[in-house]
């Protein structure tokens, strides 16, 4: 496409963009709402699920939710939806739910009160706020992640919050950052509709993001040609539909990507205009320091650096034939393509999980395919709002609001400014990141496990985190320690906990969640949660006004204020603390508009909370044109769509870290995994989700359907492997790692096909929890652990002497 | 094909997988909402064949779906092509499982007579 084509495209789109938020504009008339001739009212939502951001209508009668359908006018989904997305309304219907605040007393959770749940939570903050920790998610939705964010940095000046997107997207956070400057992907989903060469770098979106996966596949179907290329550890579903498919040793994906570089110097196809235009290199700062922004490098040293990584070199080490690596390389080659990469865990959860994440990056923008329509790096994210909350939100340990740090005066103070309080108040040093913050907790705090209460919310960690022996399990003896769960059904972290919090879930409440592409998406309350159940943002306004009370000092802004309050129409003061009250004002919208204008800083613009009442979402930055309607972005950083890129730049970075609007390229060396098969654990082990199960299982576990059509975990073995054991389908397998052992059955060539000397294993059966094997080293940038690769040995187990067959 | 280098019991796998679970044992939490699944019809003795609904069926309608086809005990009975279910209603015994397992909201699987030999004619 020549670049006049390209302006024309984005025009088109834009325009297309303009008029659906010109129809969301239209005042705060709900319009998505209406009744039919069954007497069912119908509403909007998006999907609780995973980051595709799907939305839903939602059909209530009698104050329950009793038919779930996919909205057709919404851009993500078009009316498909996967298998848990149509049994998304299920999930509130368990017979388990947990309905009463409940506390652990000699040793067993007898119900109490509200007021006295909330009153032992404050009382614990109190006597030792530096010693809290809030443990939240990507499930959060942005007022509840804001509102945590804004009690314990500004109330409590104290950084150790930390959500579950630690485990999932952080190293696409560092990635972004490095190369742009500002987190979250340039394009959208609608690169996948343009895109001639789909590439999934560890990703298996038939099984993770179904509906994109669809959206791909469908334009097969309607005779469309676009090459999908798979590159991964083990067949998967997705792989069924690939044109082709390179199977890696696991942690050489950062060869495979240097390899591509490599090529596009040396056979002298790289985009040079772009590249001197609008990159920079950057390398590590020395053979050992890795860390956020590492030093500036040049093109020939970039390019010496690479000079490693020849097919040969690369063909050895990854076990990907040459031609394969030919077959990738040729694709960034010709510039006549259009890539759009697509990865999440795979390259995620990676101990070089930022470096992949750069590299990946880098290859798009060396070869120039970024910016055109179908031309895109997108990460995808495994949660609803982990971009969303998380990121935008910025409830990370070191983060703020709208892309900002703990470390920058400047940011304290833009935010310290937004709430009113007293300069100096937020604590400049970060907090503790997830895997850290559990450590604390679960060391005795005469070791200097200096984490005591640690409030959880939409997650469950007993059965998420890495190392679960040492990460979670480990705090059982420690009396002093002490877990407080906001859940909605018993989990495997509810079985620790010392004060169960019973929650609220998805349309039993409010919210607003940000998707993959950068899409907002709001909607409001429609049926009630059943018996004692709360909204968590409730319970983190509960209780920030209960140390109010107390005479915390941080709970009071500037002026003398609760750092809640919020005043109805006729401008008095609503006791939102006061769950009669909570819904006497709409809390969602008065926090979101808080923190909304805390987006315009590094330009993540998202929009009003009135124009998204309308609207299937809209992706950031979105600004208002002059004839006062709403405008989204498809592409960042390109001059067609951008209203932020200088006109006469083309392409332009404008949260470059370099402040000269260019992007960093790379490079990044090949480096071993933490841990790899040895003698005693021969065996790669690899763990992950599956389509039927979101996460952990709370949820869909209790969807008669889903549990049905995946009812227990299991591990999947090679066949010759199995053959070699003499393991069937269906035997019981003990795997054992460094870290613990656990016996499953086997799968051989069952949904997905190891290689051999390889094992996968999901993760959502609270039963069968595998994450007591799984390694907990990390990124040292990102933070994030390794969930995709450890050494295990593999055994045949037998049941009736209960212990491995020799 | 190597992935046939050794002999498979589906049966033996999945009778392991559908044991239930202490805590979630137990029949229709609720998730079968309004379109719930129509309960599987009587088994009246009759051999059956199982038959797939395409406009009830996830695959069909363009989205990802392997349930029936992995949990099928009888080899080749269910086979897939291009992510799409096929029943062989020759070697189909019309156990009933896929009907059983069929996650779509409606039921996409019908247990029938076998067209091409009318009960009657069988007994
Ligand atoms: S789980 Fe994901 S793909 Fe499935 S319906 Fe929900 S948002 Fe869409
Ligand atoms: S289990 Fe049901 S929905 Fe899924 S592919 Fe088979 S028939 Fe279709
Ligand atoms: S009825 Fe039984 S044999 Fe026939 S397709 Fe279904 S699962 Fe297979």
């Amino acid at each position: 496409m020549s670049n006049m084509e390209r302006r024309d495209f984005l025009k088109l789109s834009a325009m297309t963009a303009a008029t659906a938020a010109a129809q969301a504009k239209a005042g705060v008339e709900r319009k998505a709402i209406h009744t039919d001739d069954h007497g069912i009212r119908w509403d909007k939502a998006p999907c609780r699920f995973c980051g595709t951001g799907c939305h839903v209508k939602v059909g209530v009668k009698d104050g329950k939710v009793i038919a779930i359908a996919g909205a057709e006018d919404a851009d993500v989904n078009k009316g498909l939806l996967c298998v848990k997305g149509y049994h998304v309304g299920g999930i509130l219907y368990g017979k388990d739910r947990l309905t009463t605040p409940m506390l652990r007393k000699e040793g067993k959770l007898e119900p109490i009160s509200w007021d006295e749940a909330i009153t032992v939570v404050a009382d614990r903050i109190y006597k030792e706020p530096k010693k809290f920790a809030f443990y939240g998610s990507g499930q959060w939705t942005i007022p509840e992640g804001y509102a945590a964010q804004k009690f314990i940095k500004g109330g409590l000046s104290n950084n150790h919050i930390d959500p579950n997107a630690r485990l999932c997207m952080a190293s696409a956070v560092t990635g972004f950052i490095s190369t742009y400057g500002v987190d979250e992907p340039a394009g959208t989903y609608d690169d996948l509709d343009n895109a001639s060469v789909v590439i999934f770098w560890g990703n298996n979106p038939a099984e993770m993001h179904p509906v994109l996966f669809s959206r791909i596949v469908d334009r097969r179907s309607r005779g469309e040609k676009v090459t999908i290329i798979d590159i991964g550890t083990r067949r998967t579903r997705s792989t069924e539909f690939a044109d082709h498919y390179l199977e890696f040793r696991p942690q050489t994906d950062l060869a495979i990507a240097n390899c591509i570089a490599h090529y596009l110097i040396e056979s002298d196809c790289y985009d040079k205009e772009f590249v001197s235009k609008h990159c920079n290199f950057r390398i590590d700062v020395d053979d050992t320091t890795r860390d956020l922004f590492g030093k500036a490098s040049s093109f020939e040293e970039y390019k010496q650096q690479m000079s490693t990584y020849t097919f040969e070199y690369t063909s050895q080490l990854s076990g990907v034939p040459e031609e394969q690596l030919k077959v990738l390389a040729e694709a960034f080659a010709d510039p006549e393509s259009r890539i759009t990469s697509l990865w999440c865990m795979g390259v995620n959860q990676h101990y070089r999980g930022t470096a992949m994440n750069r590299l990946l990056h880098g290859i798009h923008l060396l070869s120039g395919h970024f910016g055109k329509p179908g031309d895109a790096p997108t990460s995808l994210t495994g949660q609803p709002s982990a971009c969303g909350t998380a990121r935008e939100v910025g409830t990370l340990a070191h983060a703020l609001p709208g892309g900002r740090i703990v470390k920058k005066p400047a940011h304290r103070e833009a935010c310290e400014k937004a709430w009113n309080m007293a300069p100096g108040t937020i604590n400049p040093k970060p907090g503790y990141h997830t895997v850290k913050m559990f450590e604390q907790f679960c060391k005795p705090t005469a070791e200097g496990g200096d984490i005591s209460t640690v409030l959880v919310q939409v997650t469950n960690p007993g059965q998420t985190l890495p190392n679960l022996y040492k990460l979670f399990e480990a705090k059982k003896d420690l009396e002093d320690k002490f877990l407080i769960v906001s859940e909605v059904y018993p989990t495997a972290t509810t079985e620790l906990a010392d004060l169960v919090l019973p929650a609220a879930l998805w349309v039993e409440k409010g919210g607003v969640y940000g998707n993959s592409e950068r899409r907002t998406q709001q909607w409001f309350k429609q049926v009630n949660p059943p018996g004692g159940a709360r909204e968590d943002l409730w319970m983190t306004i509960a209780i920030a006004r209960k140390l109010f009370d107390m005479g915390y000092p941080g709970m009071k802004d500037q002026d003398g204020k609760f750092i809640f309050s919020y005043n109805d129409e006729q401008g008095n003061e609503v006791p939102i603390w006061d769950y009669d009250h909570f819904h006497d004002i709409n809390v969602d919208r008065e926090l979101y508009e808080e923190y909304r204008p805390l987006t315009h800083g590094k330009r993540k613009n998202v929009a009003p909370y009135d124009v998204l009442v309308n609207a299937h979402g809209l992706r950031w930055p979105v600004v208002q044109t002059k004839d006062g309607n709403w405008r989204e972005t498809r592409f960042r950083f390109t001059e067609a769509d951008d209203p932020f890129v200088k006109k006469g730049t083309g392409i332009q970075f404008y949260n470059s870290t370099t402040k000269d609007d260019k992007a960093q390229i790379w490079f990044c060396p090949y480096e071993a995994a933490p841990e790899e098969p040895n003698k005693e654990y021969p065996f790669w082990l690899c763990t992950g989700r599956v389509l039927e199960h979101w996460h952990s299982g709370t949820m869909t576990m209790r969807v008669d359907q889903l549990r049905k059509a995946m009812p227990k975990a299991y591990v999947e073995l090679n066949p010759k492997d199995a053959a070699e054991k003499g393991i069937n389908n269906g035997d019981l397998v003990q795997l054992t790692t460094a870290r613990g052992d656990l016996v499953l059955p086997a799968w051989i060539n069952g949904r997905a096909r190891p290689p051999r000397g390889s094992v996968f294993v999901p993760f959502f059966d609270e039963k069968l929890l595998i994450n007591r094997l799984t390694l907990d080293a990390y990124c040292p940038v990102s933070k994030e652990p390794d969930y995709k690769k450890c050494a295990t040995k593999v055994e045949k187990y037998d049941p009736i002497e209960k212990k491995p067959l020799p | 094909m190597e992935d046939r280098s050794q002999p498979i019991s589906r049966r033996g796998l999945f009778e392991a997988l559908v044991r239930p679970f202490a805590r979630h044992a137990g029949g229709d939490d609720g998730a079968g909402l309004a379109q719930g699944n129509p309960s599987r019809p009587a088994d009246d003795g009759t051999p059956k064949v199982a038959i797939i609904q395409g406009r009830f069926c996830l695959a069909y309608q363009g989205g990802v779906c392997f349930t029936c086809s992995e949990r099928c005990p009888v080899p080749d009975a269910l086979t897939t092509e291009k992510g799409i279910p096929t029943v062989h209603a020759d070697i189909c015994t019309g156990c009933g499982i896929c009907h059983d397992l069929c996650p779509a909201p409606r039921n996409a699987i019908l247990m029938l007579a076998p067209p091409e030999t009318p009960a009657l004619a069988r007994s």
